[in-house]
C-alpha cells in the first residue's frame, strides 16, 4: 500500500479538473481555456452519455479511485484497474471525437487523459505489487 | 520484472487478472457507447424523421401563433425588455433551449408582452452553419425567421456533417409556409449577408464565443449577459425574473 499517496493525489487531480468542467456543464458558463476549444468540446454532443455528463462520470469515477486507495486487498486493487482502464478507454474514445468529429481540442480534457493515465499506471503497480491475493 | 526499481517476481495469476480486467474495461465502455451513444443517435433520427413529416411544423405555428414578428424580432415592439438570444443553428443545447424552453418563454413573457425576443444567429460550431442562418435571415425578410430557426432545430443532425443543405433549407422552408425557391435566393442576397456580419460583430462586441448566450436589455439600459443555470424551463425562467425585478 505504499502506492496509496501517490494515486490519491493523482485522483486529487482528476476530482479538481471533473469537479471544475461538471461545474461548467450545470452552470452553462464558458470554461477557462488557452487552446480555443474548450467550449466547442463542452457543448458538444460527445460532452453527454445518456443525458449525463461525462465530466460527472469522471468526477465520480476518480471519487472511487480515491476510495479504493485506501482500501487494503486484491479485490480493491482489481477494481482499481478496472475503473482506471474504464477511465483510460473512454478518455481515449474522447480524444478521438475531439480530434474528428469535434475538430477541436480541450486542455482540461488532455490533462484528465494524462491523469487518468497515470492513475491507472500506478494502479497497475499496485495489482502487481499488493501483498497477499 | 522490475517495478518502481525494485525487483519483482510477478505471480503468472496476478498478469492474468490484470489482463482480463483490462479487457473487462474495454467490453464495458465499448458497450456503453454502443449502446447508449446509438441510443441518443436513433432518438435524434426520429425526432427529426417525425418532425419532416410536418409535425415540426405544427409546433412551430403553434408557438408562435398570433404573436407579431418583425425581421429578428419576435413579440411586441412596445416590449419594455429585451431578450437578444445568440444562437447557432448546428449548436445542440441552441436545440434544446429552442425546443425545451422557448415555448415556454414565449407563453410566459412574449405573448403577455412584456419582452420581446431578437434573435442573433453568429457561427460557432462551424462553416456548415453559415448555411443555416443564411435560410433563418433569408425567413427573416417574409418575417418568419422564428419558424425557420426552430423547423432547423428539428432536422438538426451531428456538428460539422454538413446536415444543413440546400434541400433541408428547402424542406423547412416549405414546412413553415414560406416558397423554397424564395428563401434559396434570399440566402444570397446582401441583406441576409449584411444580418450575419451585424449579428457577429454584436456577438463579438459583448466578448461572446459559446451559444446559446443570452442578453437582456431593459429600458434605458444597457445590453448585459443574462446567467442562467441552465436552459430547461425551471432552470431558465427564474434567472428571466430576476433579471425582470
Amino acid at each position: 500500500m505504499r502506492l496509496r499517496t501517490p494515486i490519491a493525489a493523482a485522483c486529487m487531480v482528476g476530482i479538481a479538473i471533473a469537479a471544475y468542467l461538471t461545474y461548467v456543464h450545470y452552470a452553462h458558463t464558458s470554461p477557462v481555456c488557452t487552446t480555443g476549444g474548450c467550449e466547442k468540446v463542452q457543448k458538444s454532443k460527445y460532452a453527454e452519455l445518456g443525458g449525463v455528463p461525462v465530466a460527472l462520470l469522471g468526477l465520480i469515477a476518480y471519487v472511487t479511485l480515491l476510495a479504493l486507495a485506501f482500501v487494503r486487498g486484491m479485490n480493491a486493487a482489481t477494481a482499481g484497474v478496472f475503473t482506471a482502464a474504464v477511465g483510460v478507454v473512454f478518455s481515449g474514445y474522447l480524444l478521438w471525437a475531439q480530434l474528428g468529429p469535434i475538430n477541436a481540442i480541450c486542455q482540461w480534457c488532455l490533462g484528465n487523459d494524462v491523469t487518468i493515465a497515470v492513475v491507472a499506471a500506478l494502479y497497475v503497480v499496485r495489482l502487481l505489487t499488493e501483498e497477499g491475493g | 520484472m522490475s517495478l518502481l526499481g525494485h525487483p519483482v517476481v510477478v505471480p503468472r495469476n496476478r498478469l492474468l487478472v490484470l489482463g482480463a480486467a483490462i479487457a473487462a474495461a474495454v467490453v464495458a465502455v465499448v458497450v456503453i457507447v454502443v449502446v447508449v451513444g446509438s441510443g441518443s443517435g436513433s432518438s435524434s433520427t426520429t425526432t427529426t424523421t417525425a418532425h419532416s413529416g410536418g409535425g415540426g411544423a405544427t409546433e412551430a405555428r403553434s408557438t408562435f401563433a398570433g404573436i407579431p414578428q418583425h425581421d429578428d424580432t419576435l413579440g411586441k415592439a412596445s416590449a419594455p425588455v429585451t431578450l437578444t438570444v445568440f444562437e447557432d443553428p448546428q449548436c445542440p443545447f441552441c436545440r434544446q433551449w429552442n425546443i425545451d424552453t422557448l415555448p415556454t418563454v414565449v407563453q410566459n413573457y412574449v405573448r403577455s408582452g412584456r419582452i420581446k425576443l431578437v434573435y442573433r444567429g453568429v457561427v460557432v460550431i462551424g462553416d456548415n452553419s453559415l448555411v443555416g442562418l443564411a435560410a433563418i435571415y433569408a425567413a427573416a425578410e417574409q418575417n418568419k425567421l422564428w419558424q425557420m430557426a426552430e423547423a432547423l432545430y428539428e432536422r438538426q443532425g451531428d456538428e460539422n456533417s454538413g446536415w444543413i443543405t440546400i434541400p433541408v433549407v428547402r424542406s423547412a422552408a416549405k414546412e413553415i409556409g414560406l416558397s423554397p425557391a424564395q428563401v434559396t435566393t434570399a440566402m444570397r442576397s446582401a441583406a441576409v449577408t449584411s444580418a450575419i456580419r451585424k449579428s457577429a460583430a454584436e456577438a463579438q462586441s459583448l466578448g461572446i464565443n459559446g451559444t446559446p448566450t443570452f442578453a437582456i436589455q431593459k429600458p434605458l439600459g444597457p445590453l448585459q449577459q443574462l446567467q442562467v443555470s441552465g436552459l430547461d424551463p425551471g432552470d431558465f425562467t427564474p434567472a428571466l425574473d430576476q433579471a425582470l425585478r
